[in-house]
């Protein structure tokens, strides 16, 4: 059962403001190693933790509340100048926080989140007395750690308020002792000793080999949050329009009620077509109005990775810096979700694989610190993530060699190889560049993962790269899932829609273009040797007729000409999907404005379903009448 | 003691889960008008706006702290009369004499209940009752 019962909705909300917080202050943690001083950051960060353990209060979160209470005299500490950033003490805070976010899993799951590691904090503790500094300040030290007993807060209240013109409005004379039903969390008022006996004493079990919290990959971040936050302006924007759609309604009620009774005058019919018009125009702005609502600053995704490629970059003893461009660019906020794991994967292998050790660098004549990039942009109706950096580069001939080595290419393929495919070669499973495998980019599971999750989400990956210069992964997809620009196809009069992002042109069929190879029909265009399909043998129905347009159609490695019988236009379907149920090839269906049903066909399950033999012989495009 | 429902309290706090649990106590205890401020500088715009009849506020937050921001009401003729409650996570007494000095109406340390809110809202308006500024 969970610890909150009746608490749920604030338990959300804290979970999400306060990873949000918790992102953002590792991310101030990772700029304070290179500025160790600046008073800014560690207020900031100062401020991060108090926020966090006043919220965790009221969860009565006690455990994090202690643990952010330590941390926040740390930094209370840091920012008054009574203590001296050492790498020491900043590995202690790391820690820290990767305890922080294990507490906030916990509570994810409902559940009052365990103690932190005992080892944890004492080490806090002793850097708050200022035994993790190397030049020890004791006259400090000693009055790090006394936390005063509770103090009389009535008795000194009152005698301050008793100064005289000190208080306008002072509290009254029995002012302010703390309430008896509700005391302050137990460790705020003990000595950190006492706190530590509290935590070990609560939990005598705890593993003397904690490794600390992972802080790079999180298991238990997989449960998906339903809540999404939305600025205030957007939903204004949204009434707005809804309540603009109610008035343009009644005008229509009224404007029916007239032509009904016989009033079809010009003026009538004149502010009918005009109140439709406006309809329109009102229903396709709520629409992106609505739309706009899912869309999310992707920054909000970034932040969580410098402290992943800083940690990644010290345990591979790296000096790297991820720079992040575009953090503004908005996204759809499933693909937010969607994306977390393929970046980090990239991120990953960019720090691992494709950075150099810092005295190859050097030897190379470049900079011991490298830059990891991370960008994203929009372009067009998609959003661009590239993930680049300023390593060695990729061997093609190596990828090759390897992947021969490995039996996932024969010596024909491998020769036919250009410089692209054979980047791509990293998707295919099983394969992994590193003879020995790391602990940090894993055993070659991953690309082929990464390739496979873009591409659920309807985008594609390219690998861009120069031998001693660098590498970069460019991720494109589109803005949004909800709305698909199809084209609309037709086979007899039944209407079909096919993804229009993967449409490269229409043409006409001529009869004495088409050509057949093994038995097979092809077209040339323009020296591209394209098999000629027609949407009938993909969907397994017979040809009523021969097909007269071709759609020249871009899958993720090849291209194909659809053949069909004409064409109904284009739309931007909003997807439903078919619960329950989903037969092969279909990806889901739309209504078109005439209220018509059509299936939205999966081009890529289709072509799957054909294997080896997927063509039709010639003499299935020669009309009757080219025939006689 | 004044009708609680024709109180207009304003809630200041950076942290929006805060803003949420401080209106919801003071929606349990009938407080039902109150509207939020993100910072001390935010919570001052507004207040110089009128219609406020009370402010409760976070100490520690950026751009302008609650301290700050209590010296600014007390500081402006127009604010000066207006109730202010401070709402803190430390129980530090160099906090309780700033307060005090700069002229907080009550001090309450997170977390805290219903019950004890209303014990520091009841002080504060008897007093207010006892002295009409």
């Amino acid at each position: 059962m969970s610890d909150f019962q009746g608490m749920e909705e604030l338990l959300q909300d804290f979970l999400m403001e306060a990873t949000d917080l918790l992102s953002s202050v590792d991310n101030k943690l990772v700029d304070l190693e290179k500025m160790p001083n600046d008073n800014g950051l560690l207020n900031d960060i100062f401020r991060g933790f108090h926020t966090i353990k006043g919220g965790a209060g009221f969860l009565n979160a006690t455990e994090l509340v202690t643990l952010c209470h330590l941390t926040e005299n740390l930094f209370d500490r840091l920012r008054n100048g009574e203590l001296t950033l050492t790498s020491e003490i900043m590995d202690a805070i790391m820690d820290a926080t990767g305890a922080v976010r294990h507490m906030f899993d916990a509570l994810g799951r409902g559940v009052l989140p365990d103690p932190a590691p005992p080892e944890l904090l004492a080490l806090l503790k002793q850097a708050l007395a200022g035994e993790l500094t190397q030049k020890t300040d004791t006259a400090a030290a000693s009055t790090a750690v006394t936390v005063a007993a509770e103090p009389d807060w009535s008795g000194l209240l009152q005698s301050v308020t008793k100064v005289p013109n000190a208080v306008p409005v002072a509290a009254s004379k029995q002012a302010d002792a703390p309430h008896p039903g509700m005391p302050p969390p137990v460790a705020l008022n003990q000595p950190p000793e006492q706190i530590i006996q509290h935590a070990v004493g609560r939990r005598p079990s705890d593993k003397p080999g904690y490794q600390g919290p992972p802080t790079s990959r999180r298991e238990g971040e997989k449960t998906r949050d339903n809540t999404i936050r939305v600025d205030t302006s957007r939903l204004d924007q949204v009434l707005n329009l809804s309540g603009e759609i109610g008035l343009t309604k009644n005008r229509l009620n009224a404007l029916r009620n007239d032509i009904l009774n016989g009033n079809t005058e010009t003026d009538t019919m004149a502010a009918l077509d005009q109140a439709v018009g406006q309809l329109d125009l009102l229903v396709s702005d709520l629409q992106s109005a609505v739309m706009k609502t899912r869309m999310q600053p992707i920054g909000r995704l970034f932040q969580k990775y410098p402290r992943i490629a800083r940690d990644l970059a010290r345990g591979l003893g790296k000096d790297v810096e991820l720079v992040l461009v575009g953090e503004e660019t908005e996204i759809d906020k499933t693909m937010i979700e969607d994306l977390s794991d393929p970046i980090i994967h990239l991120i990953r292998n960019a720090v691992d694989h494709g950075v150099e050790p810092p005295a190859d660098r050097t030897a190379n004549g470049k900079p011991t610190k490298s830059e990891v990039r991370l960008e994203a942009s929009q372009q067009g109706d998609h959003i661009v993530i590239v993930v680049s950096d300023d390593g060695r580069g990729m061997n093609p001939e190596k990828l090759k060699a390897k992947a021969l080595e490995k039996g996932l290419i024969t010596d024909e393929e491998a020769n036919a190889m250009d410089e692209r495919q054979s980047f791509n070669l990293i998707f295919l499973p099983g394969f992994s560049t590193v003879e020995v495998a790391s602990d940090v980019s894993g055993r070659g599971v991953g690309m082929d993962v990464v390739k496979t999750n873009i591409q659920k989400l309807s985008g594609s990956i390219e690998i861009k790269s120069v031998m001693g210069k660098g590498t970069s992964f460019v991720i494109s997809l589109p803005l949004t899932l909800a709305i698909l620009p199809v084209l609309l196809v037709e086979l007899g009069d039944q209407p079909f829609a096919v993804p229009l992002s993967m449409v490269r042109e229409i043409l006409p069929i001529d009869i004495n273009l088409v050509q057949e190879v093994g038995g097979n029909a092809i077209m040339v265009v323009r020296g591209e040797v394209l098999p000629l399909l027609p949407l009938t043998s993909l969907l397994g129905w017979s040809a009523e007729r021969v097909p007269e347009y071709g759609v020249l159609m871009q899958a993720t490695d090849s291209a194909f000409i659809l053949a069909i019988d004409g064409f109904a236009g284009r739309e931007d379907a909003v997807i439903k999907s078919l619960e329950g149920f989903r037969p092969k090839g279909v990806a889901g269906v739309t209504t078109l404005s005439n209220g018509q049903i059509v299936l939205i066909l999966d081009m890529k399950e289709l072509l799957s379903g054909l294997g080896e033999n997927r063509g039709v012989p010639r003499s299935s495009f020669i009309t009757e009448a080219a025939a006689a | 003691m004044p009708d609680p429902s024709k109180i207009k309290f304003l809630v200041v706090d950076d942290f929006s889960t805060m803003r949420r649990i401080v209106r919801n106590l003071l929606k349990e205890l009938g407080y039902v008008h109150a509207e939020e401020a993100e910072d001390g500088a935010v919570a001052l715009q507004k207040l110089k706006g009128g219609g406020f009849d009370f402010v409760v506020s976070d100490w520690n937050m950026p751009n302008m702290d609650g301290l700050q921001l209590l010296q600014a009401v007390r500081a402006d003729p127009a604010l000066k009369h207006l109730p202010v409650l401070m709402i803190t996570a430390e129980a530090k007494k160099e906090n309780i004499i700033a307060a005090a000095q700069s002229g907080a109406s009550g001090y309450i340390v997170k977390p805290f209940t219903a019950g004890t809110l209303n014990d520091k809202l009841v002080k504060i308006f008897e007093k207010l009752e006892q002295s009409p500024a």
